[in-house]
């Protein structure tokens, strides 16, 4: 199955996407031989509890989920299997939440915090380990492939996943309609909703490909 | 890039608008911000010294000449194009005197036969694929004579 894990709607500031432009996208790749199974939205500081995409979903068989992008003082993260009770913990508009605190409550109350392009600079996970920031003995996952980098960050990402031995999902980080499944996560078995991807990303068996190996399926 | 008419049954979902590169000239940067400003004076847009004293590596175009640039990616694609919206996100400062790849992809087309309207996202990027403006426009084309 494949899923594209990091994607931002016009909820998001910065976005210039609605969520029925990217479904009708991912048509328009499926017809060209794409695989693109769902996608998850992340959209910066917030969740939003009410909006509910299971008419939109079922009508078109694309899994649509819901995540978010936090920025925290150890770089964007990215947050799935978000809950009330997390929401109500958890202020998602702090743009300098403490990030092991984030880590902390998402493995306590069943969800899981990933850092977002992890190679960016000033925003990315890699620079503040590098700046000598300690802890985050729980991270497992980052994010190694991501659609939106500029030149150099990958390999920065991948550098990081190297020397700790992180496992890597994929993501867009699409801001536009155009760039949704760029770079997404393969997973081995089906995921079924938010807690299911929690799960399965616990499990770790997945990759991160591009958009052109999901031809191959 | 195609200076024909383009008509609106001859655009599909998934087709690309471009790519054009062009260069910004700092006379033309001086020119676009003298049509506000007479003789303007010097600043991160038309100065070098201006923008270092901000912080910038060099002077950079200003925001609303982007967005000019971005429109023109649609307006050059045909004469028929008629541009009615255009959204642009700024990720990136734009410089002076380097080369910039302009581009869009058709992303919506109104196949309900109510109007002749379509979609596109349009971005620019530098020289090494940083997309320094991505966008979104609303435009239509006329029916096939």
């Amino acid at each position: 199955m494949l899923l594209d894990l990091h994607t931002h709607s016009i909820a998001s500031d910065d976005s210039r996407a609605s969520v029925e432009q990217y479904v009708r996208w991912v048509g328009v790749l499926r017809k060209k031989g794409h695989c693109i199974d769902g996608f998850v939205l992340t959209e910066h500081r917030q969740f939003n509890h009410d909006v509910d995409y299971s008419t939109l979903s079922e009508a078109n068989e694309i899994l649509i989920l819901k995540g978010s992008e936090l920025d925290t003082d150890c770089g964007h993260f990215l947050v799935y299997g978000v809950t009330k009770e997390i929401t109500e913990q958890i202020d998602f508009s702090n743009v300098n939440m403490h990030a092991e605190d984030l880590v902390e409550i998402c493995d306590q109350m069943g969800a899981i915090a990933i850092p977002a392009h992890p190679g960016r600079s000033g925003i990315g996970f890699a620079e503040y380990l590098a700046g000598g920031r300690k802890g985050f003995d729980t991270i497992e996952i980052v994010e190694g492939l991501n659609g939106s980098n500029r030149p150099g960050e990958g390999e920065k990402a991948q550098d990081l996943i190297k020397s700790k031995g992180y496992k890597s999902i994929g993501g867009s980080d699409a801001h536009i309609v155009s760039a949704i499944g760029t770079c997404m996560t393969r997973f081995t078995e089906d995921v079924k909703d938010e807690s299911d991807l929690v799960n399965k990303l616990r499990e770790g068996l997945f990759r991160p490909v591009r958009l052109e190996e999901s031809k191959e399926q | 890039m195609s200076k024909k008419n383009i008509y609106f049954e001859d655009v599909e979902l998934g087709d690309d608008i471009g790519p054009v590169t062009r260069t910004v000239k700092s006379d033309q940067v001086f020119e676009f911000v003298s049509l506000r400003e007479p003789d303007p004076n010097p600043s991160r847009f038309t100065s070098e010294e201006a923008a270092k004293k901000e912080g910038l590596p060099n002077a950079i175009v200003p925001g609303a000449m982007n967005i000019a640039l971005m429109s023109q990616i649609l307006t050059d694609w045909s004469p028929t194009v008629c541009l009615k919206k255009i959204d642009v996100v700024f990720r990136g400062m734009v410089p002076h005197e380097k080369s910039l790849v302009f581009s869009g992809i058709v992303t919506d087309k109104d196949e309900s036969g109510d109007s002749t309207d379509l979609e596109c996202d349009i971005v620019m990027e530098n020289q090494e694929g940083v997309r320094l403006v991505i966008g979104h426009a609303e435009f239509a084309l006329p029916s096939r004579p």
